[in-house]
């Protein structure tokens, strides 16, 4: 089957370091995979090069079997390429709302409407309801988004990756900075992602990567030393000594 | 309640000319024609989120291409507009293409085209008249209707304005207008959704310009003439210190701020011509100091006093609910 992402050689190197160094991963539709490594490991280089926020130096990207390396971001993202970012990165400014609304219509022609106004569109208000909903934020729609705690920003992070209807969602630590319930919260949010979806999430808490991902990728400077299904990941030694700093 | 004060508001509007003399009309349209290229230069600071510094080049290329097709080259009323439009709006689209930055650099730039403009108008003096620039300009004829009086010429002015606003009003709350301010709060988010940011940002510069360019065409139909000074600096800061005293991101506070300061130069220039520009300073910083959101903000602050408190316990409660 083609893989919903396939890297191939994948590099990127800001002057003379190799942030991203000859990554090749391949992530059939469907699956949760979980890409772990210590920091400065290159995870979020690599996210940045997937969606198009950074050209990589050498290698290849192909979302569905077609080759995307040097397509803009906004155009991966109409392709169905979604994310979330390691810090919250909503609208702070807007209301909870519209901050949905806008990533609904980010995918669609409607952004271009100028003859209506935005809350008189009925179907794009149910639509972001329904997303609200799923993440339980829909209580808290008419607040201004610097309103809201961090743990409701993350979840409204999530809502927005959702809004888009991704067929590829990459999750950039959805839990980092959350409280231990929060973290069982988002983690629960994660698992209702419908199968259609392709995730791929960075994450440092194992037992949120344990209880989600079907298969791990480890990046140790730039380099993927190691792919497999999580348990065999855990016992690893090579990954121990990665994490741990002996070499 | 609502309704009632717009009724109002339209009934003074229509009677003012009856009862003013000939200095306050022509105070009125002034405040109208400012306020509308405040209200242009608006979508950009209270929207996009974007610091225009040389605005004044969209009005007076908008006026400077109206007066030399109306006296040079004879064309009637309508063909002189719609000439001052797209070239108001030709030029939006080349700076468009030209400031494809944010911040800092947005406002070196349009300070930058906003002087170049004016030096054409200075220099270019077989285009433009240079310093004498292009005067005579013949009242608008529409249909056979010569708005040879200043009271017919304040009504035309009135309904371009009315029109302007109600469309500008559905502009910002559509669809198009949260794409401009999602743009505002976080241009990376906005790509990573699927928006074309640079695109909508091309779009808001076009239509921003084509309304400083309406305000240059109906200033020219009421000055009659036009000079340099027209694309000067100071015509692109004081709408941006309109913006900001009367309230920016609103329709009504651009045209509140041209009403106060289109009055105080009236009256002050009489009494203090030297210590004009010492003023205009002095009301920006203390706008920007005790009234950040403009004189707008300070009445809403006022007239929402107590319901501000009454919400602020609605959102306390709700965050202790489990």
């Amino acid at each position: 089957m083609t893989p919903a992402i396939e890297t191939v050689t994948l590099s990127r190197s800001f002057g003379g370091v190799h942030a991203v160094d000859g990554a090749s991963l391949r992530v059939p539709p469907g699956q949760r995979r979980a890409i772990i490594g210590p920091n400065g490991a290159g995870k979020t280089t690599l996210f940045n090069c997937l969606t198009g926020v950074l050209r990589p130096t050498t290698g290849r990207i192909l979302l569905f079997g077609d080759d995307v390396t040097r397509m803009p971001e906004y155009r991966r993202a109409r392709l169905g390429v979604g994310r979330t970012y390691q810090i919250s990165n909503v609208f702070l400014g807007l209301t909870v709302l519209e901050n949905v609304v806008l990533a609904i219509h980010g995918t669609r022609p409607r952004k271009w409407m100028i003859h209506r106004a935005v809350d008189r569109l009925s179907d794009t208000h149910a639509q972001a309801l329904g997303e609200l909903e799923r993440v339980g934020l829909v209580h808290r729609r008419a607040v201004v988004v610097r309103a809201l705690s961090y743990g409701e920003r993350r979840q409204l992070e999530l809502a927005l990756a959702m809004a888009s209807r991704p067929r590829v969602l990459l999750l950039d630590e959805p839990t980092a900075g959350l409280a231990p319930a929060e973290r069982q919260r988002v983690s629960e949010l994660i698992a209702t992602i419908p199968r259609a979806v392709t995730v791929i999430l960075i994450e440092h808490d194992m037992s949120v990567v344990m209880g989600l991902a079907d298969e791990v990728t480890v990046l140790h400077r730039g380099k993927v030393i190691l792919d497999g299904p999580p348990e065999a990941i855990q016992g690893n030694a090579q990954v121990r000594e990665v994490y741990l700093g002996r070499r | 309640m609502r309704c009632s004060a717009w009724a109002l508001a339209a009934l003074v509007a229509l009677m003012l000319p009856t009862v003013l003399d000939t200095f306050w009309t022509s105070l009125l349209i002034q405040i109208l024609v400012f306020g509308l290229f405040a209200l242009s230069a608006d979508l950009l600071i209270g929207h996009v989120g974007l610091l225009p510094m040389g605005h004044a080049a969209f009005f007076a290329v908008g006026a400077y291409a109206t007066a030399i097709l109306e006296v040079r080259h004879g064309q009637g009323f309508a063909l002189s507009v719609a000439g001052g439009l797209v070239a108001a709006t030709l030029l939006a689209l080349v700076f468009g293409l030209a400031v494809r930055t944010g911040d800092v650099y947005f406002i070196l730039l349009t300070l930058a085209l906003g002087n170049v403009v004016w030096g054409a108008a200075m220099r270019w003096t077989s285009f433009t008249g240079g310093e004498n620039g292009v005067s005579n300009v013949p009242p608008p004829v529409i249909a056979g209707f010569r708005f040879e009086r200043l009271d017919d010429y304040y009504y035309l002015v009135l309904a371009t304005i009315v029109a302007c606003a109600v469309g500008y009003r559905m502009l910002v709350r559509s669809p198009f207008g949260l794409t401009l301010r999602g743009i505002r709060e976080s241009e990376s988010r906005m790509r990573a959704l699927g928006y074309r940011v640079e695109a909508h940002k091309l779009a808001a510069f076009m239509l921003s310009g084509a309304l400083a360019g309406l305000a240059g065409i109906l200033y020219i139909y009421w000055n009659r003439f036009v000079s340099p000074a027209a694309a000067g600096f100071l015509v692109s800061a004081e709408a941006v210190l309109m913006v900001i005293l009367g309230g920016s991101g609103t329709v009504l506070g651009p045209f509140l701020g041209a009403a106060v300061i289109i009055v105080i130069r009236s009256y002050g220039s009489a009494y203090f011509v030297a210590w004009w520009m010492t003023a205009m300073g002095l009301v920006f910083i203390a706008t920007v100091l005790w009234a950040p959101h403009g004189l707008l903000g300070v009445a809403e602050r006022f007239r929402r006093g107590r319901r501000m408190e009454i919400a602020g316990g609605r959102l306390a409660s709700e965050e202790t609910r489990p």
